[in-house]
């Protein structure tokens, strides 16, 4: 990796892809904001933002202006430190996992082959789910910290359920695995040239999306933050810039589980027709991501709340077993297959 | 990568000692946190990615997420205790003994060799018989298939004793929690 161009040059490549992922998730995560407002609106039949700047596309700046101006308030008998390491583990963690994720295909110039991720391990999927797995801190120690029973007990929920479906989403991707025999999210792409494994894995691909949502608080599953019952959940007593590192983890953490489903199942950087290539692969990758993100928020918009037990009973009782079915199918076909 | 490695080790015996010296039980659980975070980064500048992900995933992603769970909702009252008092001096005294003891048979020269830490030489020494991997022959095949192929052959036996074992230790909760909820 250092060879070809040098020790320095490699610092320049790291610190630049580092930049450029911050740049990415900064804009990323303001914009989701306002493309949440915007499509809600249009299901809603409102207008949605449309003040500042044309079709209100500068709202977001706006509302990052706000939240930096706002009065940081915080209850009395917090405790201090984890109440402000609660936030910035959610936001550093979000942004971490996302240092794995190829956006386009490794490019050769010269005797140098460029990564498209930051990070590029051998293991690039599990140092995802090792660091989304990491996240369930932020929530539940914000909610302990803020000393506030909303607090604790929208932490205590998001633990428990980030926990149960965690184990969901790890079956949901077996499959892939198992299919591409790799867990490098660059090889798992090139694998599916011709034929992108959601046609392979179908099952697999709705189970992670399902497990996805609930892993990203997202309705249905929004349950650590279940505004009726909780007041605004694990955040309840954070404002200003502690709460907008929550709002970016989520919003992150969005955009993450749609790279994952994307590149483990819609083919990455991958055209949908070969006569496609021409198009760069970020450009597919940016299309895929942007059309399963419109989808979750479509799906916030359209099903109600799921209940505490109901989200339990769905997550241990459906989702679990039918991910160990598709890993049983999947090996017996790839088994018969090459016997 | 040298500094790294001592950095990370630092960063992991200063979390070990706060884990031990902090009197809130909170805080010793995220010290725990802290240190398995830094090992789990050796693990990983040692070539050994499997490893890395894994001990995240397992202890600082699920088994102390449970141990911050239970203590934060027991919330017990920090702890007091005199500054120094007779246990403490002989902690450190058997921590001295045990890290004399540490170094003198791994041996300083295999840990710290030509000024490098060398991880693979310490394991070597551990257990002679069965490090027979260089970092170049796991890369080759990968961290994963390499593990993987040694624990479905070579220790198949052990592997499947101990999934039985925590098997028996999950139907055992099972059974006492209902057991417990029958008497209410």
């Amino acid at each position: 990796m250092v060879g070809a161009i040098g020790f320095w040059g490699w610092v320049g490549i790291v610190v630049l892809k580092a930049v450029i992922i911050l740049i990415f998730v900064a804009t990323a995560a303001a914009y989701m904001s306002y493309a949440e407002r915007k499509v809600s609106a249009r299901i809603q039949l409102r207008h949605g933002p449309n003040r500042v700047g044309p079709l209100g596309l500068l709202q977001p700046l706006a509302d990052v202006v706000k939240l930096f101006f706002k009065e940081n308030t915080a209850p009395k008998g917090r405790e201090r430190f984890l109440f402000l390491l609660a936030p910035s583990i959610a936001g550093a963690v979000a942004i971490f996992a996302f240092a794995a994720i190829p956006v386009n295909g490794p490019t050769t110039i010269g005797s140098f082959t460029l990564h498209w991720d930051l990070i590029h391990v051998n293991v690039g999927l599990l140092f995802i789910l090792a660091m989304t797995s990491l996240g369930v801190y932020s929530i539940f120690l914000g909610g302990y910290a803020a000393n506030s029973k909303y607090s604790l007990l929208g932490g205590l929920r998001s633990a428990a359920q980030l926990i149960s479906y965690e184990m969901a989403v790890a079956f949901a991707i077996m499959g892939v695995i198992i299919l591409s025999g790799s867990l490098d999210m660059e090889q798992i792409v090139t694998k599916q040239t011709g034929l992108w494994f959601i046609f392979l894995q179908p099952l697999a691909f709705f189970l992670y999306f399902i497990a996805g949502l609930a892993e990203g608080n997202r309705l249905p599953f929004d349950l650590p933050e279940a505004e009726s019952e909780l007041g605004a959940g694990y955040h309840t007593e954070y404002s200003s810039m502690k709460f907008a590192f929550y709002f970016l983890a989520e919003y992150i953490n969005m955009v993450i589980i749609c790279s994952i489903a994307t590149t483990l199942f819609l083919g990455g950087w991958l055209p949908p027709f070969a006569f496609l290539s021409f198009i760069p692969g970020v450009i597919w990758y940016l299309v895929k991501i942007s059309l399963l993100l419109f989808t979750m928020i479509w799906i916030r918009f359209t099903l109600p709340r799921f209940r505490y037990d109901r989200l339990m009973n769905f997550g241990w009782k459906v989702l679990l077993p039918l991910g160990l079915m598709n890993i049983v199918v999947t090996g017996v076909v790839i088994a018969l297959r090459a016997a | 990568m040298n500094w790294a490695l001592w950095l990370l080790g630092a960063i992991a015996v200063i979390s070990a000692i706060s884990l031990i010296w902090s009197s809130h039980a909170l805080y010793s659980a995220l010290s725990l946190v802290v240190t398995i975070c830094a090992l789990s980064v050796i693990f990983l500048i040692l070539n050994a990615q499997f490893l890395f992900a894994v001990q995240i995933i397992v202890y600082a992603g699920a088994v102390m997420v449970l141990f911050v769970f239970i203590i934060a909702l027991l919330n017990p009252r920090a702890e007091e205790r005199p500054r120094v008092d007779w246990h403490m001096v002989l902690g450190i005294l058997a921590s001295i003994v045990a890290a004399v003891g540490v170094w003198t048979m791994a041996g300083s020269t295999a840990v710290v060799q030509n000024g490098k830490i060398r991880g693979a030489v310490v394991g070597r020494i551990a257990h002679p018989s069965s490090f027979a991997y260089t970092e170049q022959a796991v890369n080759a095949h990968g961290n994963v298939q390499t593990i993987a192929g040694q624990l479905f052959t070579t220790y198949l036996l052990p592997f499947e004793v101990s999934s039985l074992l925590l098997l028996v230790a999950a139907a055992g909760a099972v059974y006492l929690t209902h057991h417990a909820r029958k008497g209410l």
